[in-house]
C-alpha cells in the first residue's frame, strides 16, 4: 500500500522536476517553507557537528580552530591507538561492553514473561492496575530512579531492613560503596525501571494473535505451556528479532545516566565506561581530540553492530529495520 | 469450558507474582515518600516503611523555602513549556509539509533529516560545536538542539497520511491558502497525536538532567533534576567519605540526616509532575509506540 503510493508520487515528481528547479520551489513554497525550520535545526544541530569529528585524527587546539590543529601522529590514528595503550581507556572498553552484554541479554528474557504472564491475566480490572503500575518507573527520570537506589541499599533502609529478617545475624552493608556490587546494582535499577514498559510492544504482539489457534490447539490436547511454546512465542518471533537488533547497538553504549548517577568516591575508578570518560576527561578536562577518537570508536562500533545483527537477521528469518 | 486444576493452580500462582511486581515497582517510591514527610532527626534509626513515623511537613518547608530551588523549578517548568511548544511546531510543520501531495524532492529532503539519527557527531563534537554557537551557559541551549525530532516528524506524519483528502481539497476550492488549511482544518483533526508527541515532549524535558551537567555551569540555569542529582550524589559523598568524623561530632549528624528527608521531599516534588500527568501518558505514550512499531 505504502510502497505503490510512493511510486505513484515519485512518477509525478519525475514529471514535475522537467520543469527545474525554479519552478518547484515556487509552486511549493508552502510546503518547503514549513520544512525549511527543521532543516535549518538539522544542518546547525546535526550536520554542523559532524565536521568537529575530523578533531578525533588532529591535536585539537582551541586558538587555533579544528581546521587549523595540527595532524596527529601516526597517520592522524594517534589517539585511536591510544585507547589499546591506554589502561583507563582500555578498561572502560572492557567494561562498556561487560555491562552491555550483561544488561542486554540477561535483561531480555523479562520483559517478554512479563508480556506473557500480564496476557495470562482474567480479570480485566486486576490486568489494568497491574499494567498502570508496572509501567510506572520508567517515566521517573534515571536520576530520580537513583534517588530512590539510594535510599533503598542505605545502611538504615529497607533492603537491609530484609536482609536482616531473612538472613539471622545480618550485617548492614551499603552495596553503593562496594565496587564489586556495581553491575549488579545497574543491572536491577534497570530491570525496575524498564521492564514493565518494553513488555508494552511484546504484550501488543501477543494481543493480536488469532485466538482461533489457541483454540485448535486446546481441542487437539494442548496444554498452556505447549500452547505458549508453539503459538504465542513463535508468533512474536518477528517483534523479539526486531527489538533485538535495535538493542545490539546498546552491547557498546551503556546508558550514561544510569553509570554516573550509581557512581561515587568508592566505585568510580573500578567501574567507568566510554561515556562517563568522555564526560570527565573531555567537556571537564578539556582533552578534546582523544576524547572525540574514543566516542567515534563507540560510535563506529555500534553502527557496525546493528548493521551486522541487521543483515544477519535479514538471512535468517527476513526481519530487518531496514 | 471446564478448566483442569494444572489451570487453577497457573492462574493462582500468576497472580501471586503479578501481586510481588507490582509491589515491587511501588514500594521504593512509597518509602521515599514515607520518608519525606517524616521527622528527620527520627529517620536515622532507619526502619521506615511506607507510612511515616513522626509526621511533619518541615522538609517540604525546607525545600520549598530554598532560593535555589525555586529558581530551579522556574527554570525547569519554563524549559518545558518552550521546548515543548517550539519543537512541536517545527516538527508538525515538517510533517506536515512533507506529507503534500507530489512534493518535489520529498525523498532526498526526508533521508536528509533521517540520517543524523545513525550517524551522531558524538559529544565532543556536539559539545565544541555549541561552545562554537556561544550556546554554553545560556537558556537556549535547553531548547535549540531538540527542536526537530525525526521520531516523531514519523509519528505526526503517519497520523497524517491517514486522514481523507478530500477535506483539504474542497478546503482549497473554497480559495483557503496552505496555512490557513494547515491550522483551521488539519491540525484540529490530529489533536490525538499532537496530543501525544507533545506529552513525549514535555517529559523528556523535565527529566532531562544531562543538558545542565554538560553545558551550563551557570548556577541562575540549574534545572530541578539537576539539582536533585547534586543533592543526591553529594549527600552520597558527605555519607561515605565524612561519616566516621561526623559520627564524633553530633551536629554533623543532624545535619547528615536532616539531608536524607530533604532529599525525599525534593524527590517526591520533582516526580509530582509526572505522577500527575501520568494517567495521560499510559494512554498516549503506548498508543505512540504502538504507532512507532507499526509504521516505524
Amino acid at each position: 500500500m505504502e510502497q505503490t503510493n510512493v511510486q505513484v508520487m515519485d512518477n509525478k515528481t519525475s514529471t514535475k522536476k522537467k520543469r527545474g528547479l525554479a519552478y518547484n520551489l515556487k509552486k511549493y513554497k508552502g510546503a518547503y517553507l514549513m520544512i525549511l525550520p527543521a532543516l535549518i535545526s538539522a544542518i546547525i544541530f546535526s550536520y554542523l557537528p559532524m565536521y568537529g569529528i575530523v578533531m578525533a585524527f588532529k591535536n585539537y587546539d582551541v586558538k587555533l580552530g579544528i581546521w587549523g590543529s595540527p595532524w596527529a601522529d601516526n597517520y592522524g590514528f594517534q589517539h585511536f591507538l591510544a585507547i589499546f595503550k591506554n589502561p583507563e581507556m582500555f578498561k572502560a572498553v572492557k567494561n562498556t561492553i561487560w555491562f552491555g552484554l550483561v544488561i542486554l541479554f540477561g535483561g531480555y528474557p523479562f520483559p517478554i514473561i512479563l508480556a506473557l504472564m500480564f496476557n495470562e491475566i482474567r480479570s480485566k480490572w486486576f490486568k489494568k492496575v497491574a499494567q498502570t503500575i508496572a509501567y510506572f518507573p520508567h517515566f521517573l527520570s534515571w536520576i530520580a530512579v537513583i534517588g530512590l537506589v539510594y535510599t533503598f541499599l542505605a545502611k538504615e533502609g529497607p533492603f537491609n531492613q530484609l536482609m536482616g529478617s531473612l538472613i539471622s545475624g545480618w550485617e548492614p552493608i551499603n552495596p553503593l560503596m562496594k565496587s564489586e556490587w556495581f553491575l549488579e546494582i545497574m543491572f536491577v535499577s534497570h530491570l525496575w525501571k524498564s521492564v514493565g514498559y518494553s513488555s508494552v510492544v511484546f504484550l501488543a504482539a501477543i494481543t493480536g494473535i488469532d485466538p482461533g489457534l489457541y483454540e485448535a490447539a486446546s481441542i487437539d490436547g494442548c496444554g498452556k505451556w505447549k500452547q505458549v511454546w508453539h503459538i504465542t512465542l513463535p508468533s512474536i518471533k518477528p517483534t523479539m528479532v526486531i527489538i533485538l537488533i535495535m538493542s545490539l547497538g546498546g552491547l557498546i553504549n551503556v546508558n550514561f545516566e544510569q553509570v554516573y548517577g550509581l557512581q561515587n568516591a568508592f566505585t568510580q575508578l573500578d567501574n567507568e565506561v566510554i561515556g562517563t570518560i568522555v564526560y570527565r576527561q573531555g567537556i571537564m578536562g578539556g582533552k578534546y581530540s582523544p576524547t572525540t577518537a574514543f566516542g567515534l570508536f563507540q560510535g563506529v562500533v555500534s553502527l557496525i553492530l546493528v548493521t551486522t545483527a541487521n543483515w544477519i537477521s535479514k538471512k535468517l528469518t527476513e526481519q530487518s529495520i531496514w | 469450558m471446564k478448566r483442569s486444576l494444572g489451570e487453577k493452580i497457573f492462574t493462582v500462582v500468576n497472580t501471586i507474582i503479578m501481586v510481588l511486581i507490582c509491589i515491587v515497582s511501588v514500594y521504593p517510591y512509597l518509602n521515599q515518600l514515607a520518608l519525606s514527610f517524616n521527622d528527620g532527626m527520627d529517620a536515622i534509626s532507619g526502619g521506615i516503611t511506607i507510612f511515616p513515623r513522626e509526621f511533619t511537613f518541615e522538609n517540604y518547608r525546607t525545600v520549598f523555602s530554598d532560593p535555589s530551588f525555586l529558581s530551579a523549578a522556574k527554570i525547569s517548568v519554563l524549559r518545558v513549556i518552550c521546548s515543548t511548544v517550539l519543537s512541536l511546531l517545527v516538527t508538525y510543520a515538517a510533517a506536515y509539509g512533507l506529507t503534500r501531495k507530489g512534493l518535489p524532492y520529498r525523498k532526498q529532503l526526508t533521508l536528509f533529516l533521517m540520517l543524523p539519527g545513525y550517524i551522531p557527531a558524538g559529544t565532543i563534537p556536539i559539545y565544541i560545536n555549541m561552545k562554537n554557537l556561544h550556546l554554553i551557559n545560556t537558556f537556549w541551549v535547553y531548547i535549540l538542539p531538540g527542536l526537530f525530532a525525526f521520531y516523531n516528524m514519523v509519528i505526526i506524519r503517519s497520523y497524517l497520511q491517514e486522514l481523507p483528502p478530500e477535506m483539504e481539497e474542497s478546503a482549497k476550492i473554497d480559495g483557503a491558502n496552505d496555512l490557513i488549511i494547515m491550522f483551521r482544518i488539519i491540525f484540529p483533526m490530529t489533536l490525538p497525536v499532537v496530543a501525544c508527541v507533545a506529552l513525549w515532549l514535555s517529559v523528556g524535558a523535565w527529566n532531562d538532567w544531562t543538558t545542565t551537567l554538560t553545558y551550563i555551569t551557570d548556577r541562575d540555569l540549574h534545572t530541578l533534576q539537576y539539582l536533585m542529582m547534586r543533592l543526591i550524589k553529594e549527600a552520597e559523598l558527605a555519607n561515605s567519605m565524612t561519616m566516621q568524623q561526623a559520627m564524633s561530632k553530633g551536629q554533623e549528624v543532624k545535619a547528615k540526616v536532616t539531608g536524607d528527608t530533604v532529599k525525599a521531599a525534593t524527590l517526591i516534588v520533582t516526580t509530582l509532575p509526572i505522577l500527575m500527568v501520568y494517567p495521560f501518558l499510559q494512554k498516549y505514550f503506548i498508543k505512540g509506540i504502538n504507532i512507532g512499531a507499526v509504521k516505524g
